[in-house]
């Protein structure tokens, strides 16, 4: 037997995220994984003690650029909980958008990378194709591409007018268009279930026993999504969290392509009940007191425990990204399986590293 | 393998999605938020962005009635666009050019 | 001598030039089938430069040794096919340049390239026999190994070894580093052994293994296209077509393990190979 140590990141292709992983191989088979954090800690928790809580919003978007508007829809609501705001239905909707069109971008972003760990990279490209249009729809409606900035305490900063909700429902009409193409591919193809049929199986009782959250857990079988307790506008809106039983990493993907397909539902859903109105309600006083809050990310559950004591900057905002909760599935799911399944499997919780180690 | 083979051939007829970049520009949307500019003639260099930007990268002088602003440290969110009580300040639908060196604006009033 | 020196220019020369061209279209047919509009044709030039002007670096003296040999097997291969000599002599000469390629990743001590090398070893080990068996099949067809007798044969040789040219298509997707067996190396660094043999390899020695791959890739395109050899338009033809499908086969499919080419290439390979074969020889 043949044992050597390789270094899996903190730099490596097939990782866009700064995360290491130790590997011990013998003769390809991984026989342990140590995972090495703290490539990219920013301190952004600790920036609450220096800016106000308004200036807390743009700071916690940036916690992860692919989940931006749900850090800052979470961190929002923990806000208005605190301080008993209520905040305008049409804005709610507008999260609501926001908030989809977030994980429609970030869920097809998942899929390219998805395909490049098992080397497909014409399907890799042709789904950040996709993912283009719906980056287009973001700046036309919030202004940024990515990191959108809408969401204040309160409310949102920016309305749309009918014109382009018109022209969200015309532009998410060609993305489904365009995903139900590419579906047989991620479905059936012959070569993408050979890769990913069977491997790193995550049964419901592991899943629930390591406290997997997201995709990941729904995957397992565990119809369990935080959309469901009704945040923003989601209490008004019919869906269902998607599930899938097998608990490997095609599950996982079949997860997710079912959520783009919910999401463009969800959206189409807003735009259609879009109330009219004030979307910003007026933020008087300082914060006093303490609140969990939680919101559904495109990886899975987000936490924010903030505490105020009504100076003018929080006392405490404390995160839990949905990776920091996947991490010990993956350490579970990644002895045992061939080196050339390493990067399947690791892409298949969706890692985000920066959104780990804010 | 059969599954993907109408996509790549569709994609081969129709051309590629891809723009040639620095020869091609696609114009910017409306909505965008880019570079942020203030009409100094307006100002009244109450400090109010400086107060209120999450990036700290507003500086206003009242005494020399100057208004400083680093554009490579600014993150575009539009917060002192919104508050500004003389709405002075907007923001240009692109981003400014790519620059070696983070450069400083400073503008002063028109004395 | 005068005929032998200009032979031995063509050999040396169309390597380069039409190694180079075809991976340049390759690069760009690859770009359009995933909408994208690709680099210049002469992209693998231009690449090549840039890496021989850089720094030489080397490991050992061992890897500088294996790429110097490496590029001189492939080299000779080539010109032995632009000869017209025996086949076996150049399928064993290219063997020995592949060989001497993993021998090289394996001088260094990185897991990387050390995996790769394994990998690439297993994919000779997978790929030779039918290679073999398509030098027989020829022999068997044309009773020669000359290149020079299969020239001067009349029919083409696909119409009778339909199945072996198929065999030989698996061949030609390991040898050319294409999905789903671009397992050892992959073009673009994207798998998990980041750029598997070639990892270790850097500067001016990995621009000679980019020419080495050049000769490989015009040799490999030879051989295919003697399953032809009625005239010059029917090789060039036969070659661009099998060339395309590989692409196309390329964009269309993932990568898969090594343990799956092995069991999958020699079951189907050998097996279309002998069949074809036996048909050939028994009815």
């Amino acid at each position: 037997m043949r044992t050597s140590v390789i270094p899996f990141g903190p730099q490596h292709p097939v990782l866009p995220e700064p995360l290491q992983l130790k590997l011990t191989v013998e003769d390809e088979v991984i026989t342990e994984a140590v995972p090495a954090l703290g490539y990219v800690h920013r301190g952004l928790e600790a920036l609450a003690q220096n800016r106000d809580f308004h200036q807390m919003v743009q700071v916690t978007e940036r916690v992860c650029g692919i989940c931006s508007v749900l850090h800052a829809i979470c961190y929002c609501q923990g806000l208005e909980d605190i301080m008993g705001i209520t905040v305008p239905p049409r804005a709610r909707y507008l999260r609501v958008i926001w908030g989809e069109l977030l994980r429609l971008h970030s869920h097809l972003l998942w899929m390219g990378l998805f395909a490049d760990s098992f080397g497909f990279e014409s399907l890799f490209m042709q789904l950040w194709k996709i993912r283009e249009r719906v980056l287009d729809i973001q700046e036309a409606t919030t202004g940024n591409r990515v990191i959108s900035g809408t969401i204040r305490v309160g409310g949102v900063s920016r309305d749309m007018d009918a014109r382009q909700v018109h022209w969200i429902a015309d532009q998410l009409t060609w993305v489904a268009h365009q995903v139900r193409q590419i579906e047989p591919v991620l479905r059936e193809d012959f070569t993408i279930r050979r890769r990913t049929e069977g491997k790193g199986v995550l049964t419901s009782a592991q899943a629930r026993e390591l406290g997997a959250v997201g995709p990941v857990l729904r995957a397992s079988g565990i119809a369990q999504d935080i959309r469901q307790t009704g945040y923003a506008a989601y209490g008004e809106l019919d869906f269902e969290p998607v599930t899938a039983t097998a608990g490997d990493c095609h599950a996982r993907c079949m997860v997710r392509l079912g959520e783009i397909d919910q999401s463009i539902d969800l959206i189409h859903q807003a735009l259609d009940r879009l109330p009219g109105g004030d979307i910003r309600s007026e933020v008087r006083g300082r914060p006093q007191g303490e609140t969990l809050m939680r919101v559904e990310q495109p990886r899975g559950e987000v936490v924010y425990y903030i505490r105020a004591d009504g100076g003018k900057t929080l006392s405490r905002v404390r995160i839990r990204t949905p990776t920091f909760a996947n991490i010990p599935v993956l350490v579970k799911l990644l002895p045992g399986i061939f080196l050339s399944d390493v990067p399947v499997v690791v892409l298949s919780i969706d890692p985000c590293v920066s959104c780990l180690e804010r | 393998m059969f599954k993907m083979t109408p996509q790549i051939l569709r994609n081969l007829i129709s051309g590629p999605a891809t723009r040639a970049y620095p020869r091609q520009i696609r114009p910017p949307f409306p909505a965008t938020r880019g570079r942020l500019v203030n009409d100094i003639a307006q100002c009244n260099f109450c400090g109010a962005c400086a107060v209120k930007c999450p990036s700290v990268c507003i500086e206003v002088d009242r005494h020399l009635s100057r208004w400083s602003f680093a554009p490579h440290i600014c993150v575009c969110c539009g917060v002192c666009v919104e508050i500004c009580p003389r709405h002075c300040l907007r923001q240009e639908p692109a981003t400014g050019p790519p620059a070696a060196q983070k450069e400083m604006v400073a503008l002063d009033a028109k004395s | 001598m005068n005929h032998a020196l200009i032979i031995l220019g063509i050999g040396l020369v169309a390597g380069p030039l039409l190694g180079g061209l075809a991976g340049g279209l390759d690069r760009i047919v690859t770009a359009r089938l995933q909408a994208r509009t690709g680099p210049p044709v002469w992209q693998p030039y231009y690449d090549v430069i840039k890496l021989m002007a850089k720094e030489l670096v080397v490991v050992n003296g061992w890897q500088a040794f294996c790429v110097y040999s490496y590029l001189f097997a492939s080299m000779l291969a080539l010109i032995l096919f632009v000869m017209q000599s025996d086949l076996l002599l150049i399928l064993f000469t290219q063997a020995l340049g592949a060989v001497f390629l993993a021998m090289g990743a394996l001088a260094s001590t990185s897991p990387y390239s050390q995996v790769g090398a394994h990998r690439e070893l297993l994919q000779i080990l997978t790929y030779e026999p039918l290679l073999f068996l398509v030098g027989v099949g020829i022999f068997l067809e044309t009773g020669s190994f000359k290149i020079s007798v299969v020239m001067q044969w009349k029919d083409p040789l696909i119409l009778k070894l339909p199945l072996l040219f198929a065999a030989l298509g698996y061949v030609m997707i390991i040898k050319l580093r294409k999905s789903p067996f671009d397992l050892a190396a992959s073009h673009h660094a994207h798998q998990e052994l980041v750029r598997g043999v070639f990892t270790d390899f850097s500067g001016p020695l990995l621009g000679m293994i980019e020419i080495g791959h050049w000769y490989d890739t015009v040799l490999i395109l030879g051989i295919c296209s003697l399953f032809w050899a009625t005239g010059p338009v029917p090789m060039a033809a036969l070659a661009a077509a099998a060339y395309a499908t590989i692409i196309l086969i390329d964009n269309a499919a993932a990568r898969l393990n090594w343990r799956w080419m092995l069991g999958h290439v020699w079951a189907m390979g050998l097996a279309l190979a002998l069949v074809n074969l036996i048909c050939r020889h028994q009815g």
